[in-house]
């Protein structure tokens, strides 16, 4: 008893099936373009503080708070880092400060970036940042450390961002 | 003579259109497919009727989720496409008298998503989103022109 057919003398034509492929991708592609706009939004959620709202209670992991002073072309991270004496049994607080210096009269993002990673990475369950522009920070510079700060959604360093 | 205008048929199956001819046409459309659905957008960007806007870059990759609509140019204020406030009339500091009045008004006013543009300083658009605050919205965001690639 044979199991398997022998091979067909003449194969299949599949042009006719991938000429259809190639006329439904090309509906679809004319179907987009025509339908869709070149400049995709993005949308950054953000958190405004009230006036007088009192400051968030202290993070329970090692980095208590972070904040980020933001000027046009420079910026200054501020985090407090809990530090336990076991011997003496007692936790302090130290505050430290990381600047970012400005570079070719530009915010140097690359050193923010790098800053906002090494506190990150003392204490990655500290998820909340504040940043605090100046008033003379453009929308362009705002948005771009508010990217840095947050991270993105694959590999988020402080999504939880409120302005002040 | 007479002159022939058309090939006639091919006799081989092989000749003619060719099946390695349309596999890279086929691996192309569904590269540019893929590319558009990542980069285009169906929502159209939001820009005042006059002046020079430009969004500024974000990276973020969330979609618009509606509400007010918030334009604010280096020039103007707009809500949902009409101008409440001119920056050269707006005095003083804190909330933006016209913008409230005009923001008390919209229903619903559970979220406003901003429209800056690039150039806008913090202290102006802190205080259009100090005055949606006041307003009572609840949720504000901040909208940019997605830079980022594939």
């Amino acid at each position: 008893m044979r199991l398997f057919r022998p091979n067909a003398a003449e194969e299949a034509d599949v042009r006719p099936t991938l000429l259809g492929v190639v006329t439904l991708l090309f509906l679809l592609l004319f179907f987009l373009m025509s339908t869709t706009s070149g400049q995709r939004l993005g949308v950054v959620d953000l958190r405004l503080a009230a006036p007088g709202e009192a400051p968030p209670l202290p993070h329970s992991g090692l980095v208590k708070a972070v904040r980020v002073a933001l000027a046009e072309d420079s910026a200054a991270l501020e985090f407090e880092v809990a530090s336990t004496d076991a011997a003496a049994s007692s936790t302090t607080r130290e505050l430290r400060r990381i600047e970012v210096p400005p570079k070719e009269g530009k915010l140097d993002l690359v050193a923010l970036l790098a800053a906002v990673d090494q506190v990150h990475g003392i204490d990655p369950s500290q998820a909340e940042a504040e940043v605090v522009p100046g008033p003379e920070v453009s929308t362009t510079t705002l948005l771009a450390a508010l990217d840095v700060v947050r991270g993105a959604a694959a590999s988020p360093r402080f999504p939880k961002v409120s302005l002040r | 003579m007479k002159r022939r205008l058309f090939r006639s048929a091919p006799s081989e199956g092989t000749s003619g259109l060719d099946v390695g001819a349309l596999a890279p046409m086929v691996d192309m459309m569904t590269l540019l497919l893929v590319f558009l659905l990542r980069t285009y957008s169906t929502d159209l960007a939001p820009s005042p009727p006059e002046g020079p806007f430009a969004l500024a870059a974000t990276g973020s990759e969330d979609a618009r989720k509606g509400g007010i609509e918030l334009i604010v140019s280096g020039e103007a204020i707009y809500v949902d496409g009409q101008r409440v406030a001119s920056w050269d009339h707006v005095e003083g500091e804190g909330v933006i008298d016209p913008l409230y009045s005009r923001l008390l008004q919209a229903r619903p006013k559970l979220r406003a998503e901003v429209h800056a543009d690039g150039t806008v300083p913090w202290r102006q658009l802190s205080r259009v989103l100090a005055t949606a605050q006041a307003a009572g919205v609840e949720q504000i965001a901040l909208v940019g022109a997605y830079r980022g690639g594939m």
